[in-house]
């Protein structure tokens, strides 16, 4: 599809018009134009007007009762994961009452995740770190010395480090990350913080009993951490 | 409702789903689930296939709520947005059904309960906005809309070149959102009753 030509998909956009391909080309597309982003919510929500022009007869009560229930069955699964499961130091630290501190989790893992839908936008994160991090079978692990947790697909031992309000990393330098085992650091990208959030995928795998660190390095990064980890996960158990 | 969730506004609620909080799904349903039974019957033109429309556009909102952004969309649109892709979707794979699915259906008639004359006021302001368009933008939206068809589908159909397809499409909605907004300022009435903002 030519360049000029998709900025006009806006509209079949907003009415679903699009078949599957020029779909995916058209989201791609939106990802990295902010003015097509703009146009297209504007169309959406004019498109989702004429779902008034739709006679409205009652639907049964019986959908209803079984669009409940299935909610209600996902529940454990989709939904409880960050609750129970997303530990961050600020919650850890401030020794607040036990149901204050799940509240404070619910709303953080919720904030997180808008959080990455624009980083997404914004940012092409890819889709697979965010599959990974709606994943059910992904482990959380929490972070020392920041705001955020260590991601791990346990069945691949891929790794995403999120983390959130990290400062932007001094000039000439970069924030490097290492997967360490035992004594053995390997060099796991290179990413320069700032912004509301930060997502990194790891570029090694993250073995069971390894832990991820990062450190601050001269830009273009080293082989072997010079430095003190500036942040730390646990053990990928 | 036990917690007056009825004073929230659409967004409030969906920021208690995200929190799997399965009252607000329920009052967001209450709030929804007609007129997007009434869409997806629109365009699927079959009530088992609409409730599976209903049903797995509720569950999608169910699942992604967390990812709703406010400052983006309002939630009504991000709603209605997801039935209908849904809808277009089930469409689109039981090609048989829509031979001509694009005969009105009636008037209805009585005015029952609150929700219904509210729903019958939206309505009216919608079809009054889409008579101002011109005949074929109207044609284009209504046929992609509820018609579920492709832009190129579209283009054969009425046997038009795709690039002006494209550009009724766009300008249809372009006049729409415009002839809207301009009802909008005429009649401050029309305000959704149990609106907060």
């Amino acid at each position: 599809m030519e360049r000029a030509e998709i900025h006009e998909l806006s509209a079949a956009y907003a009415l679903d018009a699009l078949d599957a391909s020029e779909l995916e080309a058209f989201e791609d597309h939106l990802a990295r134009c902010a003015e097509c982003r703009e146009n297209a919510a504007s169309f959406q929500a004019v498109a989702s007007e004429l779902a008034y022009e739709a006679e409205a007869p009652a639907p049964p009560q019986a959908l209803r009762e079984r669009i409940l229930a299935d909610a209600r069955r996902e529940q454990p699964k989709v939904v409880s994961l960050p609750r129970r499961r997303w530990a961050f130091p600020v919650a850890a630290t401030a020794a607040v009452a036990a149901g204050c501190a799940a509240v404070g989790l619910a709303f953080w893992a919720a904030d997180l995740s808008q959080q990455l839908d624009e980083q997404r936008d914004a940012a092409h994160l890819s889709e697979e770190a965010v599959a990974a991090l709606a994943q059910a079978d992904t482990r959380r692990i929490p972070l020392d010395g920041a705001n955020g947790v260590l991601v791990v697909d346990d069945e691949t031992g891929k790794g995403w480090l999120v983390v959130l309000g990290l400062e932007e990393a001094p000039s000439a330098k970069t924030y490097e990350a290492w997967v360490i085992e035992g004594d053995a650091a390997v060099p796991a990208g290179l990413f320069s913080g700032g912004g509301v959030s930060t997502v990194v995928e790891l570029g090694a795998p993250v073995p069971e009993g390894a832990v991820v660190a990062v450190t601050v390095e001269e830009a273009g990064g080293v082989r072997q951490p010079t430095q003190q980890p500036v942040f730390i996960s646990g053990e990928a158990a | 409702m036990a917690r007056g969730l009825a004073h929230l506004s659409d967004e409030a609620l969906v920021a208690l789903v995200a929190r799997a909080d399965e009252e607000a799904f329920a009052e967001l349903y209450d709030r929804f689930g007609r007129v997007a039974y009434g869409l997806a019957l629109r365009v699927v033109r079959d009530p088992a296939l609409a409730e599976d429309a209903v049903q797995e556009g509720f569950l999608a909102v169910w699942r992604s709520a967390a990812r709703f952004v406010a400052e983006r969309a309002k939630a009504s649109t991000w709603i209605l947005t997801l039935i209908h892709r849904r809808a277009v979707d089930l469409v689109r794979r039981e090609q048989p059904r829509r031979a001509e699915p694009l005969e009105l259906a009636p008037h209805p008639t009585g005015d029952d309960t609150e929700e219904e004359a509210w729903l019958r006021l939206r309505r009216t302001r919608v079809q009054e906005a889409l008579r101002r368009l011109p005949d074929k933008q109207r044609e284009a939206l209504e046929l992609a809309y509820f018609g579920g068809f492709t832009q190129s589908e579209l283009a054969d159909r009425l046997g038009e070149p795709l690039g002006t397809i494209k550009s009724r499409m766009f300008s249809g909605l372009a006049s729409l959102r415009e002839v809207l907004a301009q009802g909008e300022l005429e009649e401050e009435g029309w305000r959704e009753p149990r609106s907060t903002s």
